[in-house]
């Protein structure tokens, strides 16, 4: 006999009417939760310029069906996602299969059959596997990251209930049928196996429609819940705006299509938080919480039925003013899944508060330093080229004579106090390399950034018009900066720069390979690196830095637990260094503690701010008998061969 | 209800938060030389920042003032940018340099020609010279009642109502409108303004009007100069320092410690 | 009568040290011009004050008394001394630069169409043209300007602390009344009432414990309380100060600030912790007679101005010093 499935047994007439309509309505429900979505983001989205790109589709596509970003740093959840996602995919793919044969060519008979009805048991084992592994994640292991709130537990709940539901009512029609294939569909038999065959036609109509209400219902609310990812998620994936280099004075601080999907699409899934540093350092800040209540507070304002997610009522919509203390070290966009960049909604978000005179004070009288005297550390301009004093380095400003290189030294490395030593240390290489460099001393201009991670973006394009002034002027074309944060808004925001800008690391990495730096063995020393975010993160330089530390002879470098792409922020980004938070030292604490647990003798960083903070943090924490910080220009400088 | 007229009166100066390593004291011409970007009097912009919180609660047109020799628009526009409604410069060679009271005199005249007014905010004192004078002189010109050292000012009902600092705590004090009060810092700093909102304020191009002596100042005001009889760099501060030092911090603890038995 | 004239301030009945201070330049400067000093007192009850004030070597004490002048009120005050003045008729009218003197100061200067100099560090007289010579410092403390005016009488401001109030000499004086004709309709700011802080009189430590940005958190304070205990156990009167950049960050109230802005101070001993050096803070305790500097930055401006210094992080040398102070004591 040839298998084969009753589809809607015993179901009358009306009942398939009912069912039908039934169908329309969550069809229709489903489709009006779209559709206010797309209104929202209309109304409140920049532009909303659809644009087709087969590189963005592709990885929209890898993303979500290989979920290969869940894997990161936590192998078991991107199992049981796969697991989920297949699982629910297959079913549905299933469903729509079997409606195919329902309604027009009759096909799921005899082996085909079969063959659809095992690959749809197994799915539906995947999925429940997959729903009960994410529960006991939630409920029993409780991981951190995951939240319990009602919606957490009701939408896996929910699920689970359709694929019990479901095998269910598979089991009673085999209980009834008990046909010879039963084996194809083994759970369902194992189910069917504990009723009669009387029971199995009896109870069969009541399972069918729960099952139909329960999973009707469920596709209605995707848009009314956390589900909305299952097509928010690729769909926020494709229009992901960072990836772009748009000129930040464009559309400057308004928020764009991808970033508002985003908003939607984040499922909570809190790896943003455990990557956070300012969570992870108990300060009133998270990603997920910025992110959430960014996107009720949009839905309050633009759409006329406030925020259609209505198991999630009694929360936060209003974005306070705890957003100023996330460090942009965009740790939240190397782990997110639906790569959100939470930091850039922050900065977005201090757009708007500048423009609205509604910044805290130290930040007011940061902004009105930069703008008055281009630096946030004096209230004068005329100690920018004091560090280099005494020295013989060549002004580019005074003379004519053109150098290859401008070493452009930075504010934090001029004139805070501590870290002159370091600008001269750089100096000192460059010399001792035979480079032909200058500087522009006195009247070295402001590169932005902290202007513009404060959000205060007419500043910021007046201070980069400035630079690129001074830099025409001089005919600046090869810059070597001393800072990341400097390095980054020379290379990603000066669209149409018509100078190079590479980061001091290259050059060193640079002149070792070239033979012109020499090292001799200056004591033995177990060193561990830490990864600036501007370097590392926002520019993916992590090796130079690396190779450069062991070319040097009679050190060893050993790694912190979070390196490379994983590095913790030590929180002088942001504009955090002149803010002075409340328990802001913390931070800074947390990551020299790791860099204590590695036994090394010796913090190398490259980065101003990194050092600064950092050697705030020894001192706070006592380690000062214990750890030296250095800047990898010392590290390079105190072991080079005297040059013959 | 016709809206409440509030004058602000704003005092161009070089940055006093410039290091002493800018500043020059050239006691030939007398000068103080600043190195410094002008900016708007610290206690000025208090007094402004009154002026919009009560703008912001009640409604208000507010008008700036500024007197010199020669006032930056671009300095100044800062004050519409904030959200002023109007500003007028009081540019002369004869402004120059001029005294409490002759200053006191320029601005009474300058507000006898706007007319109307409901309240007058100025700066407790201005940064450069801190004489702290001119608000309560234009005061006493112009007869109105005077509250000096505001810390937080209210509109009601026709009165003005200060919060002001006194010795030990604060007095609530109460004075019909036409008035002035001199602002102190603790009312509020100066919201931030947007390098935005400045650009805009500055290429919007709306013109600021500009008063010379002659189009307001009285027939017959003698203005005064003030008279500088001498101008010098303080008195050396510095002092022969004995750094106590030591191998421990208890060590140095230890050296003071007999050191603040020595005074006893 | 072309007198050199002081107003006296009057505290608990008593004359306050500053009026001491300004009888001291004032008795300078009377000496000079060759006329006799005078103090004239404002209140509802001030003839104690007047006794003490001849005592203290004035020629003369006029009273201004009338129960409407109890407590300050400034429309009052100065309708009564622009009457007191019309009749006294000084060559030279000094007050002290405090809250009263601030609001008085201006406001007689235009009813008696003469020109003030505030906050006055120095004076003297002018042997060509017997006119006052004022000097003050400006440009927050960056210059030293010295002023001369017309008008009659001189009138100037003196900050207090600078000059040294005079010794009792058991003067013989004359105590005169001046009634003065003020009604309560010339009240155009009406008192509400009068809130007390509870804030510290920071100008009458013997000793000063002030904090600044090199504290790095608010914790900080705490510990400058603890020294401040031990310390006055030897010392009289121990109070904590702080910059304005440590009251702007929210570590301590306004009231503890010492500067320009806040108050001026010269304790017998003005301990510095975490503290750079700014101007507008050295002006407000560069007259401390004894500076002590605690900071970790060796070139910092602060040890510029000390008498003592230890290079050092607080943390480590303030713990160890109290335990130092309760052992010594």
């Amino acid at each position: 006999m040839t298998a084969y499935r009753i589809i809607y047994w015993q179901l009358g007439n009306t009942g398939h009417w009912v069912f039908y309509m039934l169908a329309a309505l969550s069809v229709a429900f489903f489709l009006a939760g779209m559709a206010t979505c797309v209104l929202v983001w209309k109304k409140k989205a920049a532009s909303v310029e659809l644009s087709f790109s087969w590189d963005a589709l592709k990885r929209a596509m890898l993303d979500a069906f290989l979920g290969l970003r869940l894997f990161h740093g936590d192998i078991a959840a991107g199992t049981m996602h796969l697991l989920i996602f297949w699982g629910f995919l297959i079913l549905f793919i299933g469903t729509v299969l079997m409606a195919a044969h329902e309604y027009m060519v009759s096909y799921l008979t005899g082996t085909i059959y079969l063959v659809y009805s095992l690959v749809m048991e197994v799915a539906g084992l995947m999925l429940l596997t997959g729903i009960l592994w994410a529960l006991t994640r939630r409920y029993i292991q409780r991981v951190p990251r995951l939240e319990r709130r009602l919606e957490d537990a009701l939408v896996p709940a929910w699920l689970l209930l359709v694929v019990i539901t479901g095998y269910i009512v598979e089991g009673l029609q085999l209980a009834y049928l008990r046909p010879p294939w039963y084996r194809w569909s083994f759970a369902g038999w194992w189910i069917g196996s504990l009723f009669s065959a009387a029971e199995g036609k009896d109870l069969y109509l009541y399972l069918w429609w729960v099952h139909g209400l329960l999973s009707l219902s469920f596709i209605a609310a995707i848009p009314f819940t956390k589900l909305f990812h299952i097509l928010g998620a690729p769909a926020g994936i494709y229009f992901q705006e960072h990836e772009r280099p748009v000129d930040i004075m464009e559309g400057a601080g308004e928020f764009g299509l991808g970033e508002l999907i985003f908003f939607d699409a984040c499922m909570r899934c809190g790896r943003c938080v455990e990557a956070c540093p300012s969570a992870g350092a108990g300060e009133p800040f998270a990603p997920r919480d910025f992110v959430q209540a960014m996107r009720r507070s949009i839905w309050q304002q633009y759409s006329t039925f406030g925020d259609i997610r209505f198991l999630g009522k009694g929360e936060v919509s209003e974005v306070d003013d705890k957003f100023w203390y996330c460090t942009t070290c965009r740790a939240c966009l190397e782990v997110c899944p639906v790569y959100g960049a939470a930091f850039e909604a922050v900065v977005k978000k201090r757009v708007l508060a500048v423009e609205e005179g509604d910044v805290p004070k130290l930040i007011n009288q940061t902004l009105e330093k930069l703008s008055k005297y281009d630096n946030p550390w004096e209230s004068s301009r005329n100690k920018r080229g004091a560090w280099a004093e005494g020295t013989d380095l060549v002004d580019l400003t005074k003379t004519d004579a053109k150098t290859d290189i401008c070493y452009f030294v930075g504010c934090t490395t001029s004139l805070e106090p501590t870290a002159q030593g370091e600008a001269q240390a750089f100096a000192k290489i460059l010399q001792s390399a035979g480079v032909n460099f200058g500087i522009l001393g006195k009247k070295e201009p402001c590169c932005g950034d902290v202007a513009r991670r404060m959000g205060e973006l007419g500043l910021f394009a007046e201070q980069r018009e400035n630079s690129l002034n001074v830099f025409d002027e001089y005919g600046i074309s090869d810059l070597v900066t001393f800072s990341p944060h400097c390095f980054n808004a020379f290379k990603n925001e000066y669209p149409q720069a018509p100078f190079r800008v590479r980061h001091y690391t290259i050059v060193l990495r640079e002149l070792i390979a070239g033979g012109k730096l020499r090292f001799k063995e200056n004591g033995r020393a177990t060193v561990t690196y830490h990864d600036p975010c501007y370097l590392g993160r926002y520019n993916r330089i992590f090796d130079e830095p690396r190779q450069i530390i062991r070319s040097i002879p009679g050190l060893k470098l050993v790694e912190m637990s979070h390196h490379g792409a994983d590095s913790l922020c030590c929180g002088g980004g942001g504009g955090r260094m002149w803010q002075k938070l409340e328990g802001v030292g913390k931070m800074s604490e947390v990551r020299i503690r790791e860099a204590e647990a590695t036994g090394a003798q010796i913090v190398v960083t490259a980065c101003p701010l990194c050092r600064i903070m950092l050697e705030d943090a020894r001192k706070a924490a006592g380690l000062n008998e214990k750890l030296r910080i250095m800047d990898l220009n010392e590290l390079v400088l105190q072991a080079l061969k005297e040059t013959d | 209800m016709k809206e409440l007229e509030i004058i602000v009166c704003a005092k161009q100066i070089p940055d006093p938060e410039a290091p002493l390593s800018d500043v020059r004291v050239d006691s030939e011409k007398m000068e103080v030389i600043v190195d410094a970007p002008q900016v708007i009097s610290p206690f000025d912009e208090n007094a402004l920042e009154a002026a919009l919180r009560i703008k912001e609660e009640m409604g208000a047109k507010i008008t700036v003032l500024s007197m010199g020799k020669k006032v930056s628009d671009t300095v100044m526009r800062k004050n519409l940018a904030a959200g002023a409604d109007k500003l007028i410069l009081l540019q002369d060679d004869a402004f120059e340099n001029l005294d409490s009271h002759s200053t006191a005199g320029v601005l009474a005249d300058a507000i006898r020609k706007i007319g109307e007014y409901d309240l007058i905010l100025t700066g407790r004192q201005a940064g450069d010279w801190d004489f702290g004078q001119v608000g309560l002189i234009l005061g006493e010109l112009l007869g109105l009642p005077c509250v000096s050292l505001a810390r937080e000012i209210k509109v009601k009902d026709g009165n003005v109502l200060v919060k002001k600092n006194i010795l030990g705590g604060y007095e609530e004090v109460k004075a019909k409108m036409p008035a002035l009060v001199t602002v102190s810092n603790e009312v509020g700093e100066l919201r931030y303004i947007s390098k935005t909102k400045m650009l805009t304020m500055l290429r919007g191009g709306a013109s600021i009007p500009t008063w010379k002596s002659g189009d307001f100042v009285s027939a017959g005001a003698k203005l005064q100069k003030m008279n500088i009889v001498e101008l010098s760099s303080p008195p050396d501060m510095r002092r022969d320092c004995e750094m106590l030092e030591g191998s421990t911090p208890a060590e140095k603890a230890g050296k003071l410690a007999a050191i603040f038995k020595s005074l006893r | 009568m072309n007198d050199v004239l002081i107003l006296g301030d009057v505290k608990e009945g008593a004359l306050d040290i500053r009026t001491l201070e300004l009888l001291g330049v004032g008795k300078k400067l009377a000496g000079s011009l060759n006329v006799e000093l005078s103090v004239v007192l404002v209140g509802d009850a001030v003839s104690e004050a007047a006794k003490q004030a001849v005592s203290y070597g004035a020629a003369r004490a006029y009273k201004v008394e009338h129960p409407l002048l109890k407590g300050f009120k400034a429309d009052l005050w100065v309708a009564s001394l622009e009457q007191a003045c019309s009749k006294i008729k000084p060559k030279v009218f000094l007050m002290g630069h405090s809250l009263t003197g601030m609001e008085l100061g201006p406001r007689l200067a235009c009813r008696l169409d003469t020109r003030l100099t505030t906050d006055c560090t120095d004076l003297s007289i002018d042997p060509k043209d017997g006119l006052l010579l004022r000097t003050k410092p400006v440009s927050g403390g960056n210059a030293v300007s010295v002023f001369k005016c017309r008008g009659e009488p001189q009138l100037a401001t003196v900050r207090g602390k600078v000059f040294e109030p005079v010794a009792a000499v058991d003067g013989k004086g004359e105590i005169m009344d001046i009634a003065p004709a003020i009604d309560e309709s010339m009240i155009k700011v009406e008192s509400l009432g009068i809130v007390r802080e509870e804030t510290v009189a920071l100008d009458k430590a013997d000793v000063v414990v002030a904090g600044g940005a090199g504290l790095e958190e608010k914790e900080g304070f705490d510990m400058l309380q603890e020294l401040s205990n031990a310390l006055s156990k030897s010392f009289g009167n121990v109070m904590v100060g702080a910059t304005r950049v440590a009251v702007d960050k929210g570590w301590i109230t306004s009231d503890h600030q010492v500067g320009l802005t806040g108050t001026m101070v010269s304790p017998d001993i003005f301990v510095s912790v975490g503290i750079s050096g700014a101007i507008q803070h050295i002006v407000g305790m560069i007259h401390s007679k004894k500076i002590i500097t605690i900071n970790t930055d060796r070139g910092c401006t602060m040890f510029k101005v000390s008498d003592y210094g230890i290079v050092e992080d607080y943390k480590k040398v303030v713990p160890a010093l109290i335990q130092k102070l309760e052992e010594l004591s």
